[in-house]
């Protein structure tokens, strides 16, 4: 069976006046139902690998493969279908719109995507009680706490029912009683089959992965 | 579900969604739209009220156009013509273009209503007796045959008109402006008034013309009888002219035939005055409020293209983490591209009908104001609105195609 999502010696830097290697030429294999868990110091190159592997990024040697087809081979129109429909995201800064409702904000997420406007909006209702918003699912993500900004986040992400779910920090603004609402919700959304890959500094949440990855001054290493 | 293996294969942007995407992204930002759009309302606003108040004004002109003036063409010979005729010198005969057989193969024209010979002499001496001193005053003498006095048709307050037979025995009978009249102390006709000592009997009074009004200050007598004063005199040489009444249209025919019905064998000579063609002045007013419009509707699309261009690209970095978010959850280039030109062709569209609208609003209300009666092509507004939808594409160009280079990642780094 294909794996997921691969690199192959892929690597990304940077370069405004000096280089800076974010990502060093990497391999990995990420399997169907994988629960991988991403940490390491600040700056060292976690979010980089998640733009790779989620496709926002191209890297500047080595490969990506998607369902073992070069990523560089797909059209716009196919990034596109991938990265919405395929994979979800949740941003370490959120990237909520502002102006839209929780639940509008939940639907756009799936804007490019295969469902018409009303299955659209069914399946936001679902994911924002899902993420225990209900009450709020009608308000401005200006008007709410950060905790519940990652929540509607974390619910534009999944509402899709993508096969991978990206997420860079998902309980960086939580509070205790928050985080483990969000770690029982992704341990269920792996049990239903879901691939996730998790950016976190909490060891609480590190602990739940099957996975663990290190990454340390661009250098990803398996099992920490 | 989770299991679907196939890669799924293109992302889509459907145009409903696409419309309902532009709008609320417009009213998210409103105050910035609006300004946007003022460019585009000035523009469309100016173009359908210059077009309409120039239509307005342009049917005022031909409303207002002098239809006695419009019936009238004068046939003159040039002064230096005159002078190699011999026809200026003193004293001279009636020349041939003047005389009954040459008016009368002019009368013979379509269109002629009426037609004649006129002389203005120099100004005489008036009297009311022979003796010196008291009442005498000096006026110019217009003579005219019957065919000449029906077209400047004066109105008479007294007396009569006098008439061919005057007209062929040069009989001493004169009309007299009411000015003139009241100056010489005249309160009735059939009392005689002398110029330059000969007697002349007062046969009307008049108090206006409809044509030449330069007529008004002047003594009028047969046409015959003021060519004796020239034989007799030895000063300047009287102006001479044929005056013709045309029928209303006929004055450019009338214009370019006459001088040859009048002198055939050397129509050069002549030169006929046509008044200014109603449709032809119409035309000329046109062309200058159009040539107006144009200058101004380009300024206006410029503007208009201008700001709602700048604002946008302005925007597009304002909106670059919003745009980042749309490629990150599967918009394409192209998603992100019409969907920003939507927004500035939706902005150009509202902006050309609220622009049209107030256009309308100042025709009828400048055309109210003066009383006239509003003119207004639809197709003006229309196409001023149109005008709005293409500078809002147009517009849209630029940021939009800068909107497609906004990658990803380096949007949502933010
Ligand atoms: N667009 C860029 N231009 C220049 N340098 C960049 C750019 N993006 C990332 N970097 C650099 O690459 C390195 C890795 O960045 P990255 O965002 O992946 O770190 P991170 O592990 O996610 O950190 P954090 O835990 O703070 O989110 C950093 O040194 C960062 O400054
Ligand atoms: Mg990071």
């Amino acid at each position: 069976m294909t794996a997921v999502l691969s690199l192959r010696q892929a690597g990304r830097s940077y370069d405004d006046g000096h280089v800076v290697r974010a990502l060093r030429p990497t391999d990995l294999t990420i399997e169907r139902g994988d629960y991988i868990t991403v940490t390491g110091p600040s700056g060292s190159g976690k979010s980089t690998l998640l733009n790779l592997i989620g496709l926002l990024d191209r890297p500047d040697v080595g490969t990506c493969h998607i369902l073992g087809r070069d990523a560089s081979s797909f059209s716009e129109a196919e990034r596109g279908a991938l990265r919405g429909e395929m994979f979800g995201f949740v941003f370490q800064a959120f990237h909520l719109v502002p102006g839209r409702s929780a639940v509008e904000n939940v639907e756009l997420g799936m804007l490019y995507g295969r469902h018409p406007a009303r299955r659209r909006r069914a399946l936001a209702r679902e994911a924002i009680i899902r993420v225990r918003l209900a009450h709020r699912a009608d308000s401005d993500p200006r008007t709410m706490s950060g905790g519940e900004r990652q929540r509607v986040a974390l619910a534009r992400a999944v509402a899709g029912d993508p096969v991978v779910l990206f997420c860079d920090e998902p309980t960086g603004n939580l509070d205790g009683a928050n985080t483990e609402n969000v770690l029982e919700l992704l341990r269920q959304l792996h049990g239903e089959g879901m691939t996730l890959v998790v950016v976190t500094h909490d060891s609480k949440v590190a602990a739940q992965g099957t996975r663990r990855l290190r990454v340390d001054d661009g250098v990803v290493r398996e099992g920490a | 579900m989770h299991g679907d293996s196939a890669v799924p294969t293109r992302s889509r942007f459907r145009p409903r969604d696409l419309f309902s995407e532009a709008v609320l992204s417009l009213l998210a930002h409103s105050g910035r739209s609006a300004l946007t759009a003022a460019g585009i309302v000035l523009g469309c606003a100016a173009f359908v009220a210059t077009m309409g108040i120039s239509a307005t004004l342009s049917r005022q002109v031909s409303a207002s156009f002098d239809i006695a003036r419009a019936t009238q063409v004068v046939v003159h010979q040039p002064a230096d013509e005159a002078r190699k005729s011999g026809a200026a010198t003193v004293g001279s005969p009636v020349p041939l273009w003047q005389r009954p057989t040459a008016v009368d193969r002019l009368r013979r024209l379509n269109g002629v209503d009426s037609a004649g010979p006129r002389m203005t002499l120099p100004e005489r001496t008036l009297a009311r007796t022979l003796s010196t001193g008291g009442s005498d005053t000096q006026a110019k003498i217009v003579g005219v045959d019957a065919g000449a006095l029906a077209v400047i048709e004066p109105h008479l307050i007294r007396g009569r008109y006098f008439d061919r037979f005057h007209d062929r025995t040069a009989a001493p009978v004169v009309l007299l402006p009411a000015n003139l009249a009241r100056v010489l102390n005249i309160d009735r006709v059939g009392v005689a008034i002398f110029v330059d000592d000969r007697p002349y009997t007062v046969i009307g009074v008049f108090d206006d013309v409809t044509r030449e009004t330069a007529t008004m200050g002047s003594v009028v007598m047969p046409f015959s009888t003021a060519q004796l004063l020239v034989a007799g005199s030895a000063t300047v040489p009287p102006e001479r002219a044929v005056l013709i009444e045309v029928r209303p249209g006929a004055a450019h025919p009338i214009g370019n035939q006459a001088p040859l019905a009048l002198l055939p064998e050397a129509s050069g000579q002549l030169e006929s005055i046509a008044p200014p063609d109603p449709l032809t002045l119409r035309r000329a007013v046109e062309e200058n409020v159009t040539m107006l419009v144009l200058v101004v509707s380009f300024i206006a699309l410029g503007v208009g293209t201008f700001s709602i261009a700048t604002a946008a690209t302005a925007g597009v970095t304002a909106r670059a983490a919003e745009i980042g978010l749309r490629r990150a959850i599967g918009a394409r280039p192209r998603h992100i591209f019409v969907q920003l030109l939507t927004e500035t062709t939706l902005l150009g569209t509202v902006g050309g009908i609220v622009g049209s609208a107030l256009g309308i609003v100042a025709v009828v209300a400048v055309a109210l104001s003066n009383g006239w009666e509003p003119i207004l092509d639809v197709r003006t507004a229309a196409l001023a609105a149109a005008g709005g939808v293409v500078t809002g594409l147009i517009a849209g160009l630029l940021p939009g195609w800068r909107a497609t280079r906004v990658q990803p990642v380096a949007a949502l780094r933010q």
